[in-house]
């Protein structure tokens, strides 16, 4: 193996797959990528045996040929490097780096030893979506996601339906809701289908999209598996067995207090409200009767109290109730619209969030008990 | 040498183990088993991920083919799946993250396990037993030894609110820890096995009800009285308790009436319902009780003086959901108002939440809805008349007017046909007797109770 390739090609390659390497696992070789050179092309590969990510990279191909190579190791060296282009050949199980006034050698495995990237069984069917909305998509639901002991929460639900797609995610204390609708996306499967894909691979696809904005991905699936593909990168994913919790029961539908307010101003008001708040993250709303505004509390034991007025639209009855600021935060900050809708039940059921002109996205939250 | 499929995958890996490296065994072997083996020399192998497929199907798979036939020559071909892999744990809970939740409210609905459907909440621990549910009880015991064995189907009725949810799904949740998951378990209440029929009929997907209530291991149903009626998901019902009963698959079932009291059930299920073993749970005595509000203290790790806790236990006889409620108001106003309650205060709130119905039922009302259940005229009621036939119905109304409006035995007897009090006494006190021992006649004024309170 023997190429040419600048220094930020090769880097904006690492990166897609510097995360997931393992390093605590039984196998050494996961510890290492892979390096492919073929058909004008380079490619590097990395798995933890649950994804995998794969991506293309731009250069010079002088002779075919492939190496593993420790991935933090590497990437250390061509971190330090100073010059644009970096020449890189192997022989035998060794690489040699070279730039004008640099030369390393480094150990290597032969391509055997690793894992070998699993297939989607059968592409004939996918669908394919613009990067960006895939991106942002992702990006509103994610935070959602918890990681402890409930592997089913450990993912996002990938609900198809006939002119939708549902994508969900909860820790059992929030949950956000993103709906795609069909005609921001293309599609021949026509089988709705259900499942859940681990919060890992939904953050890695959200990384390795973030240069290619106006480029579609295509996604596949088979029964255990997801492929993103598009490009300049490929990420295949197991998929998580289990039920999503069924969560249209919690979805409020009637509020006993709605508001309506503006989005900087909420922010701003939470994030004020942040500073005094103490362990518990405590942040209080109130809503006094025929009142023109909400006020946002907060206060530290050892600190003080703040209050923030916030102008807003009330209607339905006065109201007290403590968020975690985090979470209330969390999922404000995927609100891009001017306006906010806040509907309040009472102190120990849901409260729900969302643009006030826009439907496709919702967060619905549980108080803290007061 | 015969083996076991089992044994055949057992003893392959026991060589392959020795051919490659550990942390390749560990890899790529580890949690793999023999899913399948046919008659025609094929064998089904499960692996735990894809890359594990792969990676096996192209470099060990000459290997493990040699062993095989080794051990067992009339294999001819081995495939590989993915099972459901074992989901990695997530063990590391960082403090933090408990710290910062102190107080943050969960979903509550999420609290139930969404492939079973039972509540964790439910436990046998926290069940309490007593002369009233101990056969209940002990049953379900022999049950959770001895899955689909024992007693099947089992059916377990009895008033609302004694513990009929709470027993069948401790049964669910103690299997699903004695058995570590190897057992499927399903818990639905009658009405969404009913709304699942209805949705697959209009979806045309009936198949799905196939798949979802005939493939598990234990199938529990609570309320099961609500089905009486609905002819499809009986049927389809019917068809499900066929098949899991074929199979020795344990079915619970739960009832507020036994099955020969549910109107409208057909007689096919009936029977099959009667078939396995059924246990009644019956109210529970004085000393019951109050062990009951005792372990709800100690749940809910609050405190109450014995003396309160006797006076609710001699209070609320009939339904321990309503202790629930009632200790719940109690516990409210001592810590609103910060002081102990005198048993005056404890009474008047038992006597608000308990008997906010019975203040509307008029007697004339209690004669009628007696009358119309045993088919007699009101008048015959009354009447002097010494038959056989109306002479339960007169002692029921005597013994219901006393127990549900308190009424004086003088005041009973010149309601029923100018009667001396003495009569009123014995008809209360034999029927007070019989209702412990005759469970038709306990059934019966159950009954009666709904239908009185219906009709007002």
């Amino acid at each position: 193996m023997k190429f040419i390739v600048l220094k930020k090609n090769l880097k904006d390659g690492l990166r897609a797959i510097e995360r997931i390497t393992d390093q605590n696992s039984n196998l050494p070789i996961l510890k290492n990528f892979l390096i492919e050179s073929f058909d004008n092309k380079i490619k590097i590969s990395a798995t933890n045996l649950e994804l995998a990510v794969t991506s293309y990279i731009s250069g010079k191909i002088i002779e075919n040929g492939s190496l593993t190579i420790p991935l933090h190791f590497f990437n250390s060296i061509i971190n330090n490097l100073q010059t644009e282009k970096i020449n890189l050949e192997s022989e035998n199980e060794k690489l040699t780096i070279k730039t004008d006034n640099y030369q390393a050698e480094i150990k290597g495995i032969k391509k055997d030893e690793f894992p070998i990237i699993p297939k989607i069984e059968n592409e004939k069917f996918y669908l394919e979506i613009n990067n960006s909305i895939l991106k942002n998509s992702l990006s509103s639901i994610v935070n959602s996601t918890t990681n402890e002991n409930k592997p089913e929460l450990n993912g996002v639900l990938f609900d198809y339906q006939d002119t939708l797609i549902k994508l969900a995610a909860t820790d059992t204390f929030r949950l956000s809701e993103k709906t795609i609708f069909n005609t921001q996306y293309n599609s021949n499967i026509e089988k709705k289908f259900k499942t859940i894909i681990p919060t890992k691979t939904i953050q890695e696809v959200i990384r390795g999209l973030q240069f290619e904005e106006n480029n579609n991905t295509s996604i596949f699936f088979d029964q255990n598996q997801i492929l993103f593909k598009n490009e300049s990168i490929e990420i295949i994913s197991r998929l998580i067995n289990g039920e999503f919790p069924d969560y249209s029961q919690i979805i409020p539908k009637k509020f006993e207090t709605e508001i309506t307010l503006n989005n900087n101003e909420l922010v701003n008001a939470v994030k004020l409200a942040s500073v005094f708040s103490d362990r518990l993250n405590e942040v209080k709303i109130i809503i006094k009767e025929n009142a023109k505004n909400i006020e946002v509390y907060s206060a530290g034991s050892n600190l003080g109290e703040n209050k923030y007025l916030i102008p807003a639209k009330i209607s339905g009855s006065p109201m007290e109730i403590i968020f975690n600021w985090r979470y209330l935060l969390d999922g404000i900050k995927n609100l891009t619209s001017e306006n906010i809708f806040l509907g309040i039940n009472n102190n120990n059921k849901p409260a729900l969030l969302k643009a006030s002109e826009e439907i496709s996205w919702f967060y619905i939250l549980m108080p803290i008990k007061s | 040498m015969l083996f076991t499929p089992e044994q055949l995958w057992q003893s392959a890996l026991s060589e392959i183990e020795l051919q490659i490296s550990r942390p390749n065994f560990l890899t790529w072997l580890k949690n793999s088993r023999l899913i399948e083996k046919k008659d025609t020399g094929e064998i089904l192998i499960g692996l735990s991920n894809n890359f594990a497929k792969e990676w096996v199907e192209n470099k060990y798979h000459k290997l493990i083919f040699e062993i095989i036939k080794n051990l067992d020559d009339s294999i001819k071909k081995i495939e590989y799946s993915v099972i459901g892999a074992a989901n990695p744990s997530f063990e590391k809970i960082s403090l933090e993250s408990i710290d910062i939740n102190i107080g943050q409210l969960t979903f509550p609905e999420f609290k139930v396990d969404p492939e079973s459907g039972l509540h964790p909440k439910y436990t046998l621990d926290s069940f309490i037993v007593g002369s009233s549910n101990e056969l209940a009880y002990a049953a379900s015991l022999a049950i959770i030894k001895n899955v689909g064995k024992k007693y099947n189907p089992f059916f377990i009725y009895g008033g609302t609110g004694l513990g009929k949810t709470h027993l069948i799904q401790a049964i669910g949740n103690e299997i699903k820890k004695v058995y570590k998951n190897k057992i499927q378990i399903k818990y639905v209440t009658c009405e969404k096995f009913v709304n699942d029929v209805v949705n697959a009929i209009r979806n045309k997907r009936m198949e799905d009800i196939k798949n979802k209530y005939r493939n598990i291991d234990v199938l529990i149903i609570d309320d099961i009285q609500f089905i009486g009626g609905k002819e499809r998901s009986e049927e389809e019902f019917f068809h499900t308790f066929n098949v899991l009963h074929e199979n020795n698959k344990q079915i619970i079932i739960s009832s507020d009436r036994p099955p020969a009291a549910i109107p409208t059930l057909h007689e096919r299920l009936r029977s099959r319902f009667e078939g396995g073993m059924a246990a009644d749970i019956t109210y529970p005595d004085f000393e019951m009780r109050m062990a009951i509000i005792k372990t709800k203290l100690s749940q809910m790790q609050k405190n109450l003086p014995d003396q309160s806790i006797q006076t609710i236990a001699s209070k609320v006889q009939r339904n321990i959901r309503e202790i629930e409620g009632i200790l719940n108001k109690i516990l409210f106003y001592q810590e609103t108002k910060g002081v102990d309650l005198q048993s005056k205060i404890i009474e008047e709130i038992i006597s608000n939440t308990i008997h906010r119905v019975d203040k509307k039922v008029t007697p004339n009302q209690v004669i009628k809805a007696i009358a119309n259940f045993f088919e007699v005229l009101p008048e015959d009621i009354s009447n002097h008349s010494r038959r056989k036939k109306v002479m339960e119905p007169r002692q029921i109304t005597m013994f219901l007017l006393r127990e549900m409006l308190g009424m004086s035995y003088p005041d009973i007897g010149d309601k029923i046909g100018k009667r001396d009090h003495t009569t009123a006494i014995h008809a209360y006190e034999k029927i007070a007797n019989e209702i412990n021992k005759n469970q038709s006649l306990n059934q019966k004024i159950l009954l009666i109770k709904d239908i009185i309170y219906e009709s007002c």
